[in-house]
């Protein structure tokens, strides 16, 4: 008997044990009245951190039946992250996406919920929003994300520097080798640029494409269901070596510089140009104010695409097809984008909000009008590239890149190891 | 059969089971997941055989990541090991005896301080711009050898592997001191009267009496060396493309970036192999628990 009595014991210990482990989906359904939602966004430094916090809680006040729980990763980790977390059973109901391939992969797999229903219903609150900025979050005509935040790249410039210099500011590329020539001659770095955190690199590359490759030649390559796009194209090699023409003016060392550093050296006034997002206009122009000036990035001569184009997309949230509770993560992200908060949300975060009308004399610097600008006038948008294409032809372009900044690998072999890498892809 | 017999078995049952919960069934979980081709969010896996293991053969980048592995197996055994013993004959020698303590303090210093932390701040001494490491450089007038520590292929895996030798050594030193102390006085006693200097004494005494500490500390610091994460992640996320990419981030990489969960399964699969195998022989080599 006390054999039976030990083991009885032990297996009620270790079904405590097992029952620990799977307890936590039940407990948002422990108080009936309470709803509890996860949201998982990727700003948890300051000051995002603190904006999404005193939105939860306003929310809470608006909505006590409805708590929720914030999680919050740094960009390259939240990329990881949110593959992980969707794929497991108990994934967080509302969660931030950048747009392009990055959501329409959560689409694809069907962990988004498809919105199309609540933005119809609502017309009153989804008509504030861009028009334009719906697309890249829309599959098969379906739509799975609400733009959150809009974004472009620009490069930067110290306007201190350039009338030192008597400088003007290049609308070409020869001109932007012209003028960082000149800089790099008065003992200023010409380009500040930090490619440790790869990317960087794809934004610039990004950009090089549209300007260079023909609109419908990228169109098919970029495309992972047409299996003629093979990145054969001349002009994509092109795209690097204009790309590895500004080396001679990036500050020391770029595989080991992070983005932050790069930044900082810009702010300090120690770099003359650097290739930045437009939202970073919040984070520089208190230390360099009117001395900050925006350009285009330049046109390419003999480039095929359009000049007068821009990297801009939208940043949005979306909803887990898993989750309990859709009306009520619908009720938060109209909460989000609602106008009050668009307006709020470039005073005190500098995101540009994707609810029109929020950019306004009121809340923003004439820079960031000037900026919001750039995105509306220019005839095209596209995408951020890494977020584009799919990741293992990014994963090769960086990488080549990378070795490319390092003296190791030419335009055309990195071109080869894309076009390689795009083939098995698409092969599959 | 006698409840004698049994009893025991039920004391160590939790432990078992817990065990095998949580370390080997995700082994086997592992190896099974090495034959098939998955990506996070799908729930079906495709089985493809040895496909995953037949890619990564022809993967160059896992070559140079064994490589790097094995870069830091032998300088880590090297520094560690065989610095780190010197370093504890040195400190527990009665001529240093009384600064010993505050040296032991300063050289296990960095064994406590959290890796992320250590990493950031190496960060900062390889910056090619205001790093600390370039500015001494050309302060002894070797401006020539200042350069992107972290940013060029030729240099990055060094400059990460010291890293991991300033912060381990100390522990290795620790072992080695408390094995150290653990020798018989006598035995010295003895090898003076035999007139034997310090070189002899560690020659002929230390090393001998520590060599079971030996194998510990080399099994530690090899299986390290090839499971080796943190450091590289953080200091240069194996670039250079790929330059400095250890087996452990190119695991990660291919899991959590390019979301091929069965191939990174595969990578995990012969880090295991490796790790047994330099156990296994260790073990053949040193014949631990007997005397010798």
């Amino acid at each position: 008997m006390k054999k039976l009595f030990i083991l009885s014991i032990v297996s009620i210990l270790f079904l405590s044990i097992m029952a620990g482990c799977t307890s936590t989906d039940t407990s948002s359904d422990s108080n009936s009245d309470t709803v509890e939602l996860r949201f998982f966004h990727r700003w948890p430094t300051e000051p995002k951190k603190q904006y999404f916090e005193n939105a939860v809680k306003e929310f809470e006040e608006l909505h006590p039946n409805i708590k929720i729980k914030t999680e919050a990763v740094l960009n390259d980790s939240y990329k990881e992250k949110i593959r992980i977390v969707l794929g497991s059973n108990n994934p967080p109901d509302i969660y931030f996406s950048w747009s392009g391939e990055f959501a329409l992969n959560f689409a694809r797999a069907g962990q988004a919920l498809d919105l199309t229903e609540y933005v119809n219903e609502d017309k009153e609150w989804s008509s504030q929003i861009i028009e334009s900025q719906y697309k890249p979050f829309t599959l098969d005509g379906k739509i799975y994300g609400i733009p959150w935040s809009t974004d472009g790249k620009a490069f930067f410039y110290n306007k201190q520097i350039f009338n030192d210099l008597n400088l003007e500011v290049p609308t070409t590329w020869s001109e932007l080798i012209a003028v960082s020539e000149k800089i790099k001659e008065a003992g200023i770095i010409p380009i500040s640029f930090g490619s440790k955190a790869p990317w960087t690199i794809s934004h610039y590359i990004g950009s090089l494409n549209e300007l260079i490759v023909p609109e419908e030649v990228i169109a098919k390559d970029y495309n992972l269901n047409n299996p003629d796009g093979e990145f054969s194209h001349p002009g994509y090699v092109t795209a690097l070596e204009k790309f590895i023409e500004l080396q001679p003016y990036f500050n020391k060392g770029v595989n080991s510089v992070d983005h932050q550093f790069a930044r900082e050296l810009f702010n300090g006034g120690k770099a003359a140009i650097g290739y930045f997002q437009l939202a970073e206009i919040g984070l520089i122009e208190p230390s360099l104010k009117e001395n900050l000036g925006v350009f285009n990035t330049p046109s390419i001569e003999g480039g095929e695409g359009n000049p007068n184009s821009i990297t801009a997309a939208p940043e949005g949230i979306m909803i887990s097809s898993k989750t309990k509770h859709p009306k009520e993560a619908m009720a938060f992200i109209k909460f989000l984008t609602s106008k009050e908060k668009g307006t709020e949300q470039l005073t005190e975060v500098s995101e540009y909000s994707a609810v029109k009308g929020t950019t306004t004399s009121e809340n923003a610097s004439a820079l960031q009008q000037e900026a919001i600008d750039l995105i509306i006038n220019a005839d095209k948008t596209y995408l951020w590239f890494d977020t584009a294409v799919d990741i293992t032809i990014v994963d090769a372009y960086l990488t080549g890149t990378q070795l490319m900044l390092d003296g190791k690998k030419t335009a055309e072999e990195v071109m080869a190891d894309v076009q390689e890498a795009a083939k098995k892809l698409k092969e599959k | 059969m006698s409840i004698r017999k049994i009893v025991p078995y039920l004391y160590i049952a939790p432990c078992i089971l817990i065990m095998g919960l949580f370390v080997y069934y995700p082994i086997v979980e592992n190896f099974r997941f090495s034959f098939y081709e998955f990506s996070a969010f799908s729930p079906d896996k495709v089985f493809v055989g040895f496909e995953n293991f037949l890619n990564l053969f022809q993967d160059e980048v896992f070559y140079i990541a064994l490589k790097n592995n094995i870069w830091y197996a032998v300088i880590s055994i090297i520094f560690q090991v065989f610095g780190g013993l010197i370093l504890a004959a040195i400190l527990e020698d009665p001529v240093t005896r009384f600064v010993s303590g505050f040296f032991r303090t300063i050289f296990f210093l960095p064994v406590v301080i959290s890796i992320t932390v250590i990493a950031l701040l190496f960060s900062f001494v390889y910056n090619p711009n205001i790093g600390i490491l370039n500015n001494f450089l050309s302060l002894l007038g070797l401006e020539e050898w200042a350069r992107a520590w972290l940013g060029e292929s030729e240099t990055a895996i060094f400059a990460v592997i010291a890293v991991s030798q300033w912060q381990s050594i100390g522990y290795i030193m620790m072992l080695f001191i408390v094995s150290i102390q653990a020798i018989p006085r006598e035995l010295y006693e003895a090898a003076e009267i035999d007139g034997a200097g310090k070189v002899r004494k560690f020659i002929y005494v230390t090393v001998p009496q520590v060599r079971e500490m030996f194998f510990v500390a080399t099994l530690l610091t090899l299986t390290g060396a090839f499971t080796v994460f943190n450091e590289p992640y953080i200091l240069t996320g194996g670039g250079p493309g790929n330059a400095s990419e250890v087996l452990g981030t190119l695991l990660y990489n291919s899991a959590f970036f390019k979301d091929q969960m069965g191939y990174a399964s595969a990578i995990a699969t012969i880090i295991l192999i490796l790790t047994l195998l330099v156990s296994l022989v260790q073990m053949k080599l040193f014949r631990t628990g007997k005397d010798g």
